[in-house]
């Protein structure tokens, strides 16, 4: 087990997100997080992520994960990007600060896997969305880390970029990596994952199999799911 | 109060007035008019100063007493940050607003006294400026509590300048003697007016503590206001 | 942790120095503040020692605010502070990486100011030169480990320079009153003996301020 939440109910202020939700993720395995806006999906990867505690209940962490800095490597809405300083500046700020020794080669093969080395001398404020999207990405991969959160990935990606971004999460569950994915393309996605999340109704609606999911929706439509 | 709210979700801690402010409030209210014959009647007038002399039965107390009140800021903002329970949290901005009240009130008095005594208005004390520097700080602590941020953010921020501001106190006291190397000469009281001044701070800790009080309860009464707001607004959504 | 701080202090002494205005913003309060207080001496009557020293420390005050904000502003806007969050990193290490970054843009502007203390307000160094030093010192390292700890709460505020100024500025009054009273000693020559005093003050108001900021710090820069 890379991490666990056990009975999590979350509160934001006084507004109920939601409650009594259990999952684990394990090694190796791609958790699809679904779930109409505002079914409390970033907020469980917040959770995940340790920048929220839980109102109740526990979220735990496997010991791969305790002592390891850069084990855990969390892709939010916002990039974290330093729009003054280029790509390359960017990317080895990030890994020193965790702690890591990334050189400048090593940042620059991170680069040229989302297709941004010929931009690595640009700062960032110069970049489009989706530029800063991939650059995000190129921040967790030199991570190597071993749990990856990741929320909406794929916002403001191109067609050639989500296929690299499908590729990135396949090569990281080949290693043994856990991910846990926010996706507003279900459909599309669901081929990648070991296990589906549906958040609805402030609860956990659903938590099993892919296919399992399948015959779900299609006995009753899920709303915003799809 | 008047409906009981059958509700169960309604029903909440709520007191609307403790009955303690009330009580606080009249013995000091007493308190502090026996103080006024004390002060007039039973304590001799002062030989240099003559009547003036008079302001520092009101003075002394309001200073202490502002004192004391930020000081009570101070630990319950540590306490707030080390258990994150509210009612330090309030506890810590009554005592701040009451402090800051009566320290200001001091320094109206103490501006008399000094106008009184030595022809100016406003003296380098060194216990003059701490009083008027900490009204600065707490001034500042009082905005902090009126930023629009989210609650829990304010409140650690608003406990983190509640502590610094009085580990300053010692420092600032100590800058502010050392910048004026001409003391003003300090009263010689007898024995009889020292009796009164403590009578008084006595006095003034009725008052004190009362108007502490009855602005905790105030904060709480928001308080539990806040969250019935928030369930009312919560139920709705839920029915939508 | 102190790798860490090491790496926030050279990302924020590149974007300080080298990018954007906030260093240069700084400066030319610093300069103005110096050269509209120079306007109310003249020919006849120069401006005092202790109204140089205090106009200094006071000019030194307002770009140490800017500093604070530009600094903690790099932090704003894409979510960068979740970021540093985000590790195992202990949070004091922003605290560390900014307040020394704060400090050497401080002396950098310090240094430039000193100049035009003597251009417009005809005040220099004739005595006390280890004694100016250490003052300068000892009030800048309080200065910024309090200004790095109140830096943070102005963060994504609207009016933050005026917000930090009024909550720091009356904090930093002993500093103020040791720097003002050590510069005018060491402008004149006078009133040397009182200086220890000063300097002993200070250090005890460092000792107090940095040891609080580093335990405080967490509560301001990780509440959200």
């Amino acid at each position: 087990m890379y991490a666990a939440l056990h009975a999590v109910t979350q509160f934001y202020g006084s507004r109920l997100v939601f409650k009594g939700v259990s999952l684990r993720v394990e090694p190796g395995q791609v958790l699809l997080l679904a779930g109409p806006n505002g079914a409390g999906k970033s907020t469980l990867m917040r959770l995940l992520a340790g920048l929220l505690l839980p109102t109740q209940g526990t979220v735990s962490f496997g010991e791969a994960l305790q002592h390891n800095r850069q084990a855990l490597a969390y892709l939010g809405h916002q990039s974290f990007l330093y729009p003054e300083l280029t790509a390359l500046e960017n990317l080895h700020f990030w890994n020193a600060w965790e702690g890591g020794k990334a050189t400048r080669s090593m940042c620059e093969a991170v680069l040229e896997r989302v297709n941004l080395l010929p931009f690595a001398d640009e700062k960032v404020k110069g970049f489009s969305r989706g530029m800063a999207q991939r650059l995000t990405l190129a921040r967790v991969l030199l991570q190597n880390p071993l749990l990856l959160l990741l929320d909406e990935p794929a916002s403001g990606l191109d067609t050639q970029s989500s296929t690299m971004l499908h590729a990135e999460i396949a090569a990281a569950k080949q290693r043994g990596a856990a991910v846990v994915w926010i996706s507003h393309h279900i459909a599309h996605d669901i081929a990648l994952a070991d296990a589906v999340a549906l958040l609805e109704h402030k609860r956990l609606a659903f938590y099993g199999t892919p296919a399992e999911f399948a015959t779900r929706s299609t006995a009753e439509p899920a709303g915003g799911a799809a | 109060m008047m409906h009981t709210p059958k509700n169960n979700a309604l029903r909440t801690n709520y007191t609307p007035f403790c009955p303690w402010a009330g009580i606080l409030a009249l013995l000091g209210g007493v308190a502090l008019a026996a103080c006024q014959w004390l002060i007039f009647v039973y304590a001799p007038v002062e030989a240099t100063l003559g009547l003036p002399q008079k302001i520092f039965y009101l003075h002394v107390p309001l200073a202490w007493w502002g004192m004391l009140s930020f000081f009570l800021t101070f630990v319950a903002s540590a306490l707030y940050l080390k258990h994150g329970t509210p009612r330090w949290d309030m506890l810590a901005e009554s005592a701040a607003e009451a402090g800051l009240l009566l320290a200001g009130l001091a320094l109206v008095a103490g501006s008399f006294w000094a106008r009184a005594s030595w022809g100016v208005w406003w003296i380098w004390d060194a216990r003059l400026t701490t009083t008027l520097i900490m009204c600065f700080t707490y001034a500042g602590y009082l905005i902090i509590r009126r930023l629009d941020m989210p609650e829990m953010r304010r409140n650690k921020v608003a406990a983190v300048v509640g502590i610094v501001a009085f580990l300053d106190v010692p420092l600032v006291y100590i800058s502010s003697r050392l910048w004026s190397f001409i003391h003003p000469p300090s009263v010689q009281l007898d024995s009889d007016m020292r009796l009164v001044m403590w009578l008084c701070v006595g006095a003034c800790s009725f008052f004190w503590a009362g108007l502490v009080t009855l602005r905790f309860s105030l904060a709480a009464t928001e308080r539990t206001l806040n969250t019935l707001t928030a369930q009312q607004l919560a139920a709705q959504s839920a029915k939508e | 942790m102190m790798r860490s701080a090491l790496t926030l202090f050279q990302k924020d002494i590149r974007l300080l120095l080298g990018r954007g205005s906030g260093l240069v913003q700084a400066l030319l309060l610093g300069f103005l503040l110096i050269f509209l207080f120079s306007l109310s001496a003249d020919m006849a009557t120069p401006t005092t020692a202790k109204a140089a020293a205090a106009i200094f420390w006071m000019a030194s005050a307002f770009c140490q605010v800017l500093i604070f904000n530009t600094l903690y502003g790099y932090e704003e806007g894409q979510g960068q502070r979740l970021g540093l969050l985000l590790g195992k990193t202990p949070p004091q290490a922003v605290w560390l990486g900014k307040g020394a970054a704060a400090l050497v843009a401080l002396l950098l502007v310090q240094a430039l100011l000193l100049p035009a203390i003597a251009v417009f307000l005809r005040q220099g160094f004739v005595a006390l030169w280890p004694q100016a030093i250490l003052a300068l010192v000892l009030a800048n390292l309080g200065g910024v480990g309090l200004g790095s700890l109140l830096g943070a709460l102005s963060q994504g505020q609207g009016a933050k320079e005026s917000l930090l100024s009024i909550i720091l500025f009356p904090l930093l009054l002993p500093l103020f009153l040791m720097g003002i009273f050590v510069f005018a000693a060491a402008f004149t020559g006078e009133h040397t003996q009182e200086v220890g005093a000063w300097l002993r003050l200070a250090a005890a108001f460092d000792g107090t301020f940095l040891g609080a900021a580093y335990l405080l710090f967490p509560y301001i820069y990780t509440a959200e």
